[in-house]
């Protein structure tokens, strides 16, 4: 009986916590985004603010915005922090597993940078009158601030792509280099032995092999970007906001009636994450299936 | 070309460079500024003004500090004692429903928490946790758990039962076994997630304020205002301070793991 029953048992605290917390916040949420509010005596169920929200342009304005920088936010960060991961994997390579470990405790540092501080040191770098713009026209480059480019606050969301784009490049390179590191010495040299130069050797065999990891990390950072509240709102403007930074706009507008529209927005990015999820991993499984490992 | 490391290692300096180093010049010049013109590279006049309000002016910061670390530990303390049975449990068993449990705890990685914490806000007002210490604290279990379990699960992996069995053979009791055998394997990955735990506690914003209602205030409450539109010289002091905080913590936890090994290997020579 005790034998049976062990797991269940182990994984009772934690399973319960993230339960009561989590699911319950989630159900909470989904009752309330459906007008259901006992304390103001609204105990029937509609629809209205899912409706409201799918005909407004609004909405769609925000929902595309989050998308889009999400999106290139991942792909930025994924392509840089490959390059990163195999850099360091030649290195490690080239002078047999020495002198590599400082160089991965520098690139790590993104990674302990508090969000909001992230966000200001790119609003520091990047805004039209900050220290790009100031290197530029002491170079000749451009003469006025106007010359340079609107990428903080901007509505295009530059400064959230930015962000995240060296804030989670880290992140990826963490993610693939364990990967990497179990590719033998002896792979190169049969590679090259077929003839294969540096090149191919990348594109053969680094690659596909840490692909599975690789969508994986990107998909949480596309995932993490998709559902952040921090960095759009200092970074971003009123208009169109990101989703998290819309949903927050009518939580706190101050009519009660805002709520369950907020609520709803919640309900939909987070059913847009899971189905996201749910895909992903499906790719994954049916990768790991034809390679024989994960 | 011709020497491959040379070029590799070029690559990486420009990168540790622009992705570093770069970044930070103008944050630390920006927090000694006082009325840096436009398009000076370095500020005309250095001043610690901001350093000085930040460090001694204002007494919030230092309780500010007090408060992020406070809950970030307790959030961590609390993370350890769930997730070490869990992971136990996940690893090492096979049982019915296992994937779901997997997916329910690991599903505050793919759902945003501040969905949850918004949804559960009005329960919390009621229960009169809104405003408090433990309200922010039990908010800020559900997206630092998962980071703890799958630490330690990875810790579990190359925990081989058989060592317990040894240590039972040789009369150990369960909690011996536990002290003296999986815990230290499992330490590595205890901190590893304690390092993961604080730094997310540490960062969390808006959580944060929906919860503590802008009455606990941590590091971030404090320093939001001043990011989003105050004096550029203070909000960059404080980002610093804010930085410096979370890396400091990080190693030290590293250092205290190496002295605990270093504590062992000398124990186990003497």
């Amino acid at each position: 009986m005790w034998q049976k029953n062990k797991p269940y048992l182990l994984l009772l605290p934690a399973i319960g916590t993230i339960v009561l917390l989590f699911f319950g916040g989630l159900f909470d949420g989904f009752l309330k985004s459906l007008g259901y509010f006992p304390a103001l005596g609204q105990t029937d169920f509609n629809i209205t603010a899912y409706r409201q929200l799918f005909s407004s342009s609004e909405f769609w304005a925000s929902f595309n915005l989050t998308f889009r920088v999400a999106f290139l936010s991942s792909v930025f960060a994924a392509v840089l922090g490959a390059a990163l991961a195999i850099s360091l994997f030649m290195l490690k390579e080239s002078t047999n597993g020495k002198s590599s470990s400082i160089w991965h405790r520098l690139f790590q540092l993104p990674l302990t940078i508090p969000h909001l501080v992230g966000g200001y040191i790119i609003v520091l770098l990047f805004m039209q009158s900050g220290f790009l713009s100031r290197i530029a026209t002491n170079l000749g480059f451009i003469d006025t601030i106007a010359e340079f480019p609107v990428l903080v606050n901007d509505s295009f969301g530059w400064g959230i792509i930015l962000t995240y784009a060296w804030k989670e490049a880290p992140f990826i390179s963490l993610m693939i280099y364990p990967v990497l590191s179990r590719i033998h010495q002896s792979w190169r040299d049969v590679s090259r032995i077929f003839g294969a130069n540096r090149w191919n050797y990348i594109r053969e065999i680094v690659v596909p092999v840490m692909m599975p990891a690789w969508t994986i990390a990107t998909f949480i950072v596309f995932v993490f970007t998709f559902s952040a509240f921090e960095v759009p709102f200092l970074l971003g403007v009123t208009y169109p906001s990101t989703l998290p930074v819309y949903s927050y706009q009518l939580y706190t507008s101050g009519t009660l009636a805002d709520r369950p529209e907020a609520l709803a927005v919640n309900i939909i990015l987070a059913s847009f994450t899971v189905l996201l999820g749910l895909v992903v991993y499906a790719i994954n499984k049916r990768w790991n299936a034809v390679k024989g490992w994960d | 070309m011709k020497n491959p490391l040379v070029f590799i290692k070029i690559i990486l300096s420009v990168l540790v460079f622009l992705l570093m180093l770069l970044p930070f010049v103008p944050l630390i010049l920006t927090s000694m500024s006082f009325g840096w013109q436009w398009p000076a590279i370095l500020p005309e006049l250095i001043s610690f003004r901001a350093w000085d309000y930040v460090l001694f002016g204002s007494s919030g910061t230092w309780q500010a500090v007090g408060v992020s670390l406070l809950i970030a530990l307790i959030v961590t303390a609390v993370n350890v004692l769930l997730a070490v049975p869990a992971a136990n449990a996940l690893v090492r068993n096979s049982f019915r429903g296992k994937w779901l449990m997997e997916a329910i705890i690991f599903a505050p990685i793919i759902i945003p928490p501040f969905v949850a914490v918004m949804g559960i806000h009005l329960t919390f007002l009621k229960l009169g946790l809104t405003e408090t210490v433990i309200g922010v604290v039990l908010a800020h279990i559900s997206p630092t758990l998962p980071y703890m379990v799958r630490a330690i699960m990875i810790s579990y992996q190359t925990l081989s039962i058989d060592w317990e069995d040894q240590a039972r053979m040789l009369g150990a009791g369960p909690i011996s076994r536990f002290t003296l055998v999986v815990l230290p394997h499992l330490l590595p990955g205890i901190v590893a997630g304690a390092s993961l735990s604080i730094l997310i506690s540490l960062s969390q914003y808006l959580i944060t304020f929906i919860i503590g209602s802008g009455q606990v205030v941590t590091l971030s409450i404090l320093l939001f205002p001043f990011i989003s539109g105050g004096d550029p010289a203070i909000a960059s002091a404080y980002s610093l301070l804010f930085a410096g905080m979370a890396i400091m913590t990080l190693l030290g936890l590293d250092v205290l793991l190496k002295k605990y090994y270093q504590q062992k290997s000398r124990d186990t020579l003497g």
